[in-house]
Parts: structure tokens; sequence; C-alpha cells
């Protein structure tokens, strides 16, 4: 198989005038503060054939959520291409995506209009939507009455059951009690199993990885360190971080 | 650029008449008199405003309740989409930082929501016309051309805040106090070309809200046409800074994320 879902050449990523500017504090220093500059991700290139499943390791800070954001073209490179040949593609990440006065319902219908599918679309599986998240009636109340363990749920119930042609997963294998957990192990598991869907997951358990990808793709700093079989990349990220 | 705007109106328009739907909702939800509070705000301002430049300050103006209240209905729209406009990415956090979004449909999911209560306050507009017996002519055709005036330029103005507010922190402060003096130059609740000697003129015309205020005044009160050369010199520029604006998002929204 020769064909690509996502490429990725020569990326490059920083953080650059990202100091905001406060005009109170100008006009008190009378001239511009240097702004700070910060390499995130440096000269990666990498290419996922279609259906393949890419795990992402590297330490914290090591410009991984960078790089999925970048790829899920929620921030751009500052050079660097990104070639996703037309995919839709959604990213699953810790945390919030919700607008917290509206119900959870409606951030459902909200977010996967975002995703790219139709009102009908979601209709339809929204009741599938509210089963796995496990909501149960809190389903209409609104988002910001929920705990931390239900925001993460449903979030990872919307992309989940809203399949689309790349997924990218940032450490939200690890999300819910472990029984919610176990399930949605379950799922990922069963969405990779699908031969036109490509993945890209990053996580710190190292055993997820190696169960879970064909690929690997180990960054360092921002820096490429190594690229291959997901059980030799491991060894040797494994071996490194042990020192 | 025209295409890929086309194409992002098409793709997030739906997007963004729900997410108005579902904030108007929630917000009527949430409060005793709900919806009523649409049209009591501006009621009970208009009824501030009468007593004390109708009475105490002894306005001449010909309907003044009904001026007054076209002005407030106008000027809400205005001040709540330019205010909002300034921390519209930032308040849209969870949103902006999980999936891309051209980021002026935010602006226009903001621009429904104030569109309606605006639409809401001109019913009450259309009940106050029926209630002082002010009869309708040909003029009343002007109605939309002028309100769609209206929205083109808040809009236009906000693209631009909506960038500004995203690298500038206290820029909240300063649209407060821009806003408040730029009421007072608009004319909310006094005739700016009768009060104000030779520059009430040239504000008139040349301050494009207050043109488009006295122009609403008077095609509605006054049967009246408006100076339609006027007309299209705002409606022109309206719809450059509206580009230049949706531009200058394109171009730079994508760094916004990184500083949010």
């Amino acid at each position: 198989m020769s064909e690509y879902a996502i490429e990725v050449d020569d990326l490059c990523i920083s953080y650059v005038s990202m100091k905001s500017y406060s005009i109170k504090k100008n006009l008190l220093r009378g001239r511009k503060e240097k702004n700070e500059y910060f390499e995130a991700v440096k000269h990666i290139s990498f290419k996922v054939e279609k259906g393949e499943i890419l795990g992402l390791v590297g330490q914290n800070g090591s410009g991984k959520s960078t790089m999925l954001r970048s790829i899920a073209g929620i921030f751009s490179p500052n050079s660097g291409t990104i070639d996703l040949h037309g995919h839709s593609i959604s990213l699953m990440s810790i945390g919030v995506g919700f607008k917290p006065e509206l119900s959870g319902r409606e951030n459902i219908l909200l977010s996967g209009i975002l995703l790219g599918f139709s009102e009908k679309e979601i209709e339809e599986h929204m009741e599938e939507i509210i089963e796995f998240s496990e909501l149960g009636e809190f389903v209409d109340k609104p988002v910001r009455t929920y705990s931390s363990g239900m925001h993460s749920k449903l979030a990872f119930a919307i992309t989940a059951i809203l399949e689309t042609d790349i997924i990218l997963i940032d450490e939200v294998l690890s999300v819910g009690d472990s029984r919610f957990k176990k399930k949605s192990f379950a799922r990922i598991k069963s969405l990779i199993d699908n031969k036109d869907r490509t993945v890209i997951i990053v996580s710190h358990f190292n055993n997820q990885i190696r169960e879970l990808c064909d690929k690997a793709l180990w960054i360092d700093k921002g820096e490429f360190r190594m690229y291959g079989d997901a059980n030799e990349v491991m060894d040797a990220y494994e071996a490194f971080m042990d020192e | 650029m025209i295409n890929r705007i086309c194409a992002d109106v098409k793709r997030y328009f739906n997007y963004t008449v729900i997410s108005a739907r579902c904030d108007l909702m929630a917000e009527v939800a949430s409060s005793y008199l709900n919806w009523v509070w649409w049209i009591l705000e501006p009621f009970c301002m208009m009824l501030i405003y009468a007593f004390v430049f109708g009475y105490v300050f002894g306005s001449k103006e010909k309907y003044f309740a009904v001026f007054i209240f076209i002005g407030l209905t106008m000027w809400n729209f205005f001040n709540h989409v330019i205010s909002g406009s300034v921390k519209i990415v930032k308040a849209n956090k969870g949103i902006v930082t999980k999936v891309y979004i051209p980021k002026y449909m935010l602006l226009i999911q903001k621009i429904w929501v104030n569109g309606f209560k605006m639409v809401v306050s001109f019913g009450v507009v259309g009940l106050m016309l029926i209630c002082f017996r002010i009869p309708v002519t040909f003029s009343i055709l002007m109605f939309l051309p002028i309100l769609f005036l209206h929205v083109l330029f808040t809009f236009a103005i906000a693209t631009f805040l909506l960038h500004l507010g995203v690298f500038v922190e206290d820029l909240t402060n300063v649209t407060t106090i821009v806003l408040r003096f730029l009421m007072y130059m608009t004319g909310i609740f006094y005739n700016v070309e009768k009060k104000i000697p030779v520059v009430g003129y040239y504000l008139s015309r040349f301050n494009p809200l207050a043109y488009i205020i006295s122009a609403m005044r008077e095609i509605l009160i006054y049967k009246k046409m408006p100076e339609l050369r006027y007309y299209f010199l705002w409606l022109a520029v309206s719809l450059v800074l509206a580009y230049l604006g949706v531009r200058n998002i394109y171009k730079n929204e994508n760094s916004y994320v990184k500083s949010i």
C-alpha cells in the first residue's frame, strides 16, 4: 500500500511574538518588549499511510501536542507543509471543547457540525453518543455543571462515535474511571481495525503504543529522533528514558 | 480569497445559526423574565433618556420616545457586537483550541444573537409607530437596506477588533472609552445635526453610525429619504473594510491559538 493519508514535510512550528501586548505596559515602559522565541517543532518530516496507526512519543514538552494541533489545522506551521489529501480529521484531546452555558445535547450538535457532519447525521448518532458518554439525564443540563470526568467522557464519545477519516488521539486513553477506560480502549481498537482509518496516537503509556501502533515516531525537544517499527522505536525510547 | 469566503460561509453558516439559537435559548432558560428582557431593557432605557433629555433638558424633538428608541435599538446592537468582539476568541477558547473554524464565524454567530434582539426591539418600534399614529410611506422601503448597512459596518469594525483583541490585553478598556465617546457623538438621545453647530453637520454625515441611525429615523418617523450618496459611500467603505478585515483574519488566525 502506498497511498498516503498524511504527509508532513519539514515542519517547523515556533511560538513567536506570543507575549501579549498591553497598551498600559508599553506606555509606561516607552519601548517595545522583545518577543520571546520558542521553537516547539524543528524540521520534522514523516508520512503516514492510509489505514496506518502511528504512535507519537517523547517527553513532556517535546512538541507532540503542538504537532497534532497543527496537523488538525488549528494552527499553522511557520514553515513546512502538511498535506491531508482531503481527508476529514478530528482531534481528541483532554479537556474541553464546549460552550459551558449550553446543554450536553446542544454541545454534541455544535461539535458535530464543526467536525463537518450534517445535522441529520448527528441526530442519527445522538443517542449512541449519549449512551456511550454515560451521562444519562445530565445530557440536558448545562455543561458547566459537569464534573471533569463527565466532560472528558462526553468529548471522547463525540469523536469516537462520529468517525472521521483521520483521528488524532492526544492522551485521552486515560479518561474516566477504570470501566470507562476499558470501554474507550475497546472502542479505539475497533476504530483502528477499520483499514481505511488513519490514526495518530500520543500516549505516555508505552504498552499502549506497542499494542496499538504499527509504526512509531519519537521526537525529543522538537527534534526528530527515530522513526520505524513501533516495537523497535519503543525499545530505544525506553532505554533512553531509563538513563 | 472570495472563493474561500464563499466555501467557508457555506460550510459554517449552519454552525453560526444553530449556535446562535442555542445561545439565545440558554439565555432565556437561565433568567426569570427570560425573553421579556429583550424588550424591557431598551424600553426602560428609553424611559430614562426620555425623562432626562425630554423633560429635564426640554428636547423639542418630534415623537421623542420613538426617536430615542430607534437610536437605542441600533446602538445596542453595535455596542454589544463591538465590545464582545474584542474578547471573542478568548471567550470561545474551548472551541478554537479543539477544531478549526474561521474566526470571523464567531462574529457572525454573535451578530445573529444580537441581530435577533435588534429585530425584537424593532418590533417594539413598529408598535410605537402604530400607537403614535405615525403614517407609513414608501420611504419604509429603505428599512432593510439601512439595516443591512448597519450590520455590515458593525461587522467590518468588529473584524479588526477581533484581531487586535487577541494580542492586546487591555483593549477592552480602550474600547469602553471609545464606545462611550462614540455614543455621545452619534446622538442616541439628541439630534446631532441640530444640537451641535457646524460640527454636527459633518458628524451626521461622516460619522457612519450617526448617519445610519439618523437615516433610519428619517425614513421611519419623518418620512424623508436619506441622502443616498452618503449611503453608497458608507456601503462601499464598509464592504472594503469587511473584506480587509476578513483577509487579515485569514492571514493571522492560526497564530491566535498560540497566544491564548
